[in-house]
């Protein structure tokens, strides 16, 4: 294993997390606000189906993502026709890792606009901005910690996925060969040096991304400085 | 200025609000205990209460009428609401704050937010954070904002509840100002009837989600249907008086001052006071002394002759307007000591307050 394969497989497995944690971010939002603010038909089911990819082994997760998106799925028939084939890129490691961090990102959204003050919506309305602006420059930056927190954590939970992955995107090296992916195959080859050294790089990503992301949070929820 | 029109009614909790109020007033001051509806009422009007419906109709100018289907979302009403504590948009600081309304107001805002920054004396608060700002501070930046976005009425929700006793009076003078120098139509809510005598032209008693009286403020919280609710509420006298010249005593400390009232009368106040310096003072009726003969030697400073207006037997307290000069003043008494005194109208009488008890409000 060379030092360009760990560069490859940790930029994949950066952009996999990345692209699944902010691919997923707007739905995240909007349900876990719908599930915080609105009354409505169906409420707990939705919530239950939310929950659904975090109590369901991944694998199984795995297994129905790719019977959906496969040449004779509902989705995958869809996509075919359109030319796009999802299974095995790492597109369909992204999505693997959006799925199951989506339900840790939508309960810490959820969290977050339950605890913010609807007053400050009312008079935001009240000084001229309709609902939809009100959301964007009142109610999203007064929960912006605890959404940024819910990103956070679908973001690392995406780092390490496996199971799912492993599934719906194959272990193809320096296609869909993640950090968790790489260091089951070379568990699997026998180089436990080469597996020990990627736990090693998943261990820093993962610890970076959690300092930065909480030093983050705290110099933004910090009241300014007094002049 | 044109006609105001509240007709609205609903369920909200406990009971079932249903206003109907018609008047012409600029200034009009809801006034009633806590928990009677009040604030709900404002939600309302404001286009926030879904639960209620009727016709909302301010200045002249038409925001809801459910009859003809019109119901303007809150954005189109135009009405600057400056609600309890917590009112600041924590995210911004203040100057984002006052920004916030101009969105909306324009170059009519920006007028506005000039005059209010000048009136308010916000001009060194613009730079601080928001979290640093005391109760009053902020409230007065709330009001700059709603200002700012050029509303067509101002909507007060106890403005004064949440500050401290030593600021209500200035704060109160910075809301009086805002009243006299920008041409608003107001709501001013309060439970407090100081505020609501300093405040309105206009009072709309307000109990259990219903109006119970309405009226010049000085009458309708005198009134028989507001009886029921003077322990809740403290009925209150307020004079506005102007200070003349100080009273010499020869020790700056001990100082009292003489100062005449808009309705004539000649009081003495304590404290250190400036010639020509106007004030609005509070005045309990329970704190006017009534005597029948002219009282001889008494510490009390304030010792006028009145003429007995009017006697309103309730229960156990007997409420006497008297006029002294042209100032009218209702004093709280018992029914038994009203009787000995052979209080009536017309009656002659000797009113007795001491200086201590003129609080000042503003």
């Amino acid at each position: 294993m060379s030092g360009a394969d760990v560069a490859t497989m940790t930029l994949l497995t950066v952009r996999v997390g990345l692209v699944s944690t902010v691919a997923s971010a707007p739905l995240a939002i909007g349900l876990g606000y719908a599930l915080a603010r609105r009354e409505f038909r169906g409420r707990a089911l939705v919530q239950a189906a939310v929950a659904l990819p975090m109590v369901l082994p991944p694998v199984g997760v795995g297994l129905g993502l790719l019977l959906l998106l496969s040449r004779d799925g509902v989705l995958g028939s869809l996509l075919a026709r359109a030319g796009i084939a999802v299974p095995f890129t790492w597109w369909a490691a992204a999505l693997a890792a959006a799925v199951v961090g989506f339900p840790l990102f939508v309960r810490a959204c959820e969290q977050a606009f339950a605890e913010t003050d609807r007053r400050y919506d009312a008079l935001s309305r009240t000084l001229g901005l309709p609902a939809a602006s009100t959301f964007l420059r009142v109610t999203l930056p007064l929960a912006r910690r605890g959404v940024l927190y819910g990103a956070l954590l679908a973001f690392t939970r995406g780092l390490g996925e496996f199971g799912a992955t492993a599934i719906v995107a194959g272990i193809l090296p320096g296609r869909t060969e993640t950090l968790a992916l790489g260091i089951w195959s070379r568990v699997q080859a026998g180089d436990d040096r080469a597996a020990l050294v990627l736990c090693a790089v998943s261990f820093a990503l993962a610890l970076v991304s959690l300092v930065a992301a909480e030093g983050w949070l705290r110099r933004r929820g910090r009241p300014p400085e007094d002049s | 200025m044109r006609e105001t029109r509240l007709r609205l009614e609903g369920r909200v909790g406990a009971f079932a609000l249903d206003v109907d109020a018609v008047f012409q007033e600029r200034v009009a001051v809801i006034v009633g205990p806590s928990g009677s509806g009040k604030s709900t009422l404002l939600a309302a009007i404001l286009g926030l209460e879904p639960r209620l419906r009727g016709a909302v109709c301010i200045a002249g100018e038409w925001l809801e009428d459910t009859a003809r289907g019109l119901r303007l979302a809150p954005e189109r009403r135009r009405l600057g609401w400056v609600p309890q504590a917590p009112t600041l948009f924590p995210h911004l600081d203040v100057a984002g704050n006052v920004r916030f309304g101009l969105r909306r107001g324009g170059d009519a805002g920006e007028r506005l937010l000039a005059r209010a920054i000048d009136v308010l004396e916000l001009e060194p608060l613009l730079a601080r954070p928001v979290e640093s700002l005391s109760g009053g501070e902020a409230q007065r930046v709330a009001l700059a904002r709603a200002l700012a976005s050029a509303p067509r009425a101002l909507l007060l929700d106890e403005p004064l509840a949440s500050l401290d006793v030593p600021l209500r009076a200035r704060s109160l003078a910075h809301l009086l100002r805002v009243r006299d120098e920008l041409d608003l139509p107001m709501l001013w809510v309060t439970h407090d009837p100081d505020e609501a005598m300093c405040a309105g032209e206009r009072a709309l008693v307000f109990d259990r989600g219903r109006v119970v009286a309405t009226g010049p403020p000085r009458d309708v919280l005198w009134s028989r249907a507001v009886a029921p609710l003077a322990d809740a509420l403290g009925v209150e006298n307020v004079l506005e008086a102007t200070v003349e010249g100080e009273l010499g005593s020869g020790d700056a400390r001990a100082s009292s001052h003489r100062a005449r009232t808009r309705g004539g009368l000649a009081l003495v106040l304590p404290g250190a006071l400036a010639p020509g310096e106007t004030l609005r003072l509070g005045l309990r009726a329970e704190e006017i002394l009534l005597a029948a003969d002219p009282p001889g030697r008494i510490s009390a400073r304030n010792v006028f002759a009145a003429t007995v207006e009017a006697c309103e037997e309730d229960g156990d307290r007997t409420l006497v307007r008297i006029v002294a000069e042209r100032e009218r003043l209702v004093a709280k008494l018992t029914p038994g000591a009203a009787r000995s005194l052979g209080l009536a109208p017309g009656v002659g009488v000797h009113a007795v307050v001491k200086a201590q008890a003129l609080r000042r409000l503003a």
